[in-house]
């Protein structure tokens, strides 16, 4: 006992005790999630502030006199008075694949019960986008396994596709099925051992959604084993508006940990009018002055800075490469409002979607006239570029004639050939939700489609034509798939054999 | 009463008259506040207050609020008195306080910037590192 108090004795007398130097300042008024706070003279920009009681804040306005400060926790355990202090960190978030599988919140902190979250880097929440240097262009598909979507509006990794369209007609469906097509591609590619194939990560930002709506998505991705490859980053509607305004950088964050090793990544925005709705309330509390639609000036660089971050790395930076889709809800259809013209011109293209078309059973309801990539077709599969080539002017010449023979007038018969080609590629095009079809699977019905085999069939009957060769090529012809799969193009050798294969179901359809 | 840009403006350009080497002037501090009230001009109790802010935070960055467990022996106040104003220039007024909650150590503060040695504090973070 006495060497233990001996040895206590010579630890404090070797102590040396050290004063650090602190930045602190005063909550002065605080409402609304954001408090203004005088002091904090040496404060930065983005710099993560401790306001006591756990809660962190973010230093997003500096005056002269004061700092104005985003709460991101429950502010109302806060009062006037308080003490901030400056952390001397800029907002970050923990990164890795630690967090595959796993809903967090804004902060990168689990929500969903499961434990700590596995990660050891973390990421600042605001970055420059990767500079024209060490960008390359896109070249790499993403199948979303969509087949509107894969045939006529491809999409590149590294790309920007706005999905917009008004409430209830599909675009989070569309996002879903992109994530559960990776999912059953990533792990056709663990099965097969295949190491060329590049996995891609999905990370899902919700934003201003209603809890029950998260959990249900959760529940999908669940049921379809797509979790293991994707980060749920949740900022429910009860959540602050700081937390909703924050939620699209921090998985950006996520994602851009994922690029920059080498890897790639697809994030969903769901979604960006909600996420600028969020940002103009944090905007109006700080009293910043307000422009058109009350958002504030700075609501196009809050966009554009945000899916600059989108890009495709060169062989010499890793060959990452993170993905953006990002939603946009409109209003009645209005794709001129202040907010959707925006993101619109931002992206490399955009997936409409009508609630006529939805309403009419076509599902996905995607306007083929209104939607483009505009670099997505050098990313496309060879063999889906042979087959779905003409595609989109079919379609749009389909609808011309369609809306002119309306009037009953008498057809020539290669307008009629015209019209019913059109009619049954629209039938073959409509794709019951949470059902991805593999690409080389497409091909074939788009090929099988594009060479008359189904003109003889009845409209109402094309949907089980195509399932019954699904299943066919599937059960039967495995091989081909397979090949078209590994040679990417349709050879004369492998079109020579879709026309065996065409004419033999052919034979056996009733 | 609402702040508006100008009565903002109007403070800030009265403090400013008020400094002279760096240092606020209290001879003139006082003479603007009688002139103000003398004025009696719309909104000269907004415009007030606005400078009164101004001189608070003034003072606040030029005074070093020392707090210690004990009260601290003259050669100690004169060392520390030295070295404050070494860092934040000469006229910074100091002002010695005992504080038994901080068990030992010193803690001192000048506007925004803290120097916490006590061990109130260390404890603090030792908590927290649980």
């Amino acid at each position: 006992m006495a060497d233990l108090l001996r040895e206590i004795e010579a630890q404090i007398s070797g102590a040396k005790a050290s004063a650090t130097k602190q930045n602190v300042g005063v909550i002065r008024e605080i409402a609304d999630g954001v408090a203004r706070v005088e002091g904090l003279g040496d404060a930065m920009l983005n710099e993560m502030l401790d306001l006591g009681h756990g809660i962190t804040g973010l230093a997003l306005d500096l005056d002269e006199t004061e700092v104005g400060v985003i709460i991101l926790g429950d502010y109302t355990r806060l009062e006037e008075g308080d003490e901030v202090r400056a952390t001397g960190k800029l907002l970050q978030v923990p990164v890795g694949k630690g967090l595959l599988g796993r809903v967090v919140n804004t902060l990168g902190e689990p929500v969903d019960g499961k434990g700590p979250v596995k990660s050891d880097v973390a990421y600042p929440v605001e970055k420059i986008a990767p500079g024209i240097i060490r960008r390359r262009p896109v070249s790499q598909p993403v199948q979303t396994g969509i087949m509107p979507i894969d045939a006529m509006i491809p999409i590149g990794r590294g790309q920007r596709e706005l999905i917009i369209g008004d409430r209830s007609t599909g675009k989070t469906t569309i996002c879903l099925d992109t994530i559960l097509s990776q999912a059953r591609l990533n792990k056709a590619a663990e099965a097969a051992g295949d190491r060329d194939y590049r996995p891609l990560y999905c990370i899902y930002v919700a934003i201003g959604q209603k809890q029950s709506n998260i959990a249900r998505i959760l529940t999908i991705l669940e049921e379809a084993g797509a979790m293991p490859y994707t980060i749920i980053v949740a900022s429910s509607a009860s959540d602050s508006a700081a937390n909703q305004y924050l939620a699209p950088f921090a998985g950006a964050a996520m994602g851009e940990w994922f690029m920059e090793n080498g890897m790639d990544a697809l994030i969903i925005y769901d979604d960006l009018s909600k996420h600028a709705v969020a940002y103009r309330q944090v905007s109006l509390v700080l009293k910043r002055p307000s422009g058109r639609e009350a958002y504030p000036g700075d609501v196009f660089y809050l966009h554009s800075r945000l899916l600059e971050r989108a890009a495709r790395l060169g062989e010499q930076y890793g060959n990452g490469s993170l993905t953006a889709m990002p939603i946009i809800e409109t209003q009645a259809g209005d794709v001129s409002a202040y907010i959707p013209t925006n993101v619109i011109s931002i992206t490399d293209g955009q997936i409409y979607l009508e609630t006529d078309l939805f309403y009419q059973g076509v599902r996905p309801a995607i306007s083929v006239g209104l939607s483009v990539s505009r670099v997505g077709s050098a990313a496309q599969l060879k063999a889906m570029k042979q087959v779905a080539g003409q595609l989109k002017g079919d379609l749009a010449q389909f609808r011309e004639l369609a809306a002119f023979a309306q009037f009953g007038s008498e057809l020539d018969a290669k307008t009629q050939a015209k019209i019913d080609r059109g009619k049954r590629i629209v039938e073959i095009f409509k794709q019951p939700q949470y059902s991805p079809i593999p690409v080389e699977v497409q091909v074939v019905v788009i090929w099988v489609a594009q060479n008359g085999y189904m003109d003889d069939v009845p409209i109402d009957r094309v949907k089980e034509y195509q399932t019954r060769l699904t299943e066919f090529l599937t059960t039967v012809k495995d091989e081909l798939l397979r090949k078209i799969a590994k040679e990417r193009e349709l050879s004369p050798a492998l079109t020579k054999e879709l026309k065996a294969l065409a004419e033999q179901f052919k034979e056996s359809w009733k | 009463m609402k702040t508006t840009k100008k009565i903002r403006r109007e403070g800030k350009q009265l403090f400013r008259l008020c400094i002279v080497n760096g240092l606020l002037d209290e001879s003139r501090t006082s003479e603007v506040v009688k002139r103000v009230i003398e004025s009696n001009r719309r909104g000269h109790l907004a415009l007030l207050s606005m400078f009164q802010r101004w001189v608070r935070l003034n003072l606040a960055e030029h005074t070093a609020e020392v707090e210690t467990a004990a009260p601290l022996p003259a050669d100690l106040r004169a060392t520390l008195q030295a070295r404050l104003e070494n860092l934040y220039g000469p006229g910074t007024n100091i002002q010695f306080a005992d504080r038994p909650s901080l068990i030992g150590g010193m803690r001192v503060k000048v506007g925004s910037d803290v120097y916490d040695g006590s061990v109130q504090s260390e404890l603090a973070e030792l908590e927290k590192s649980f």
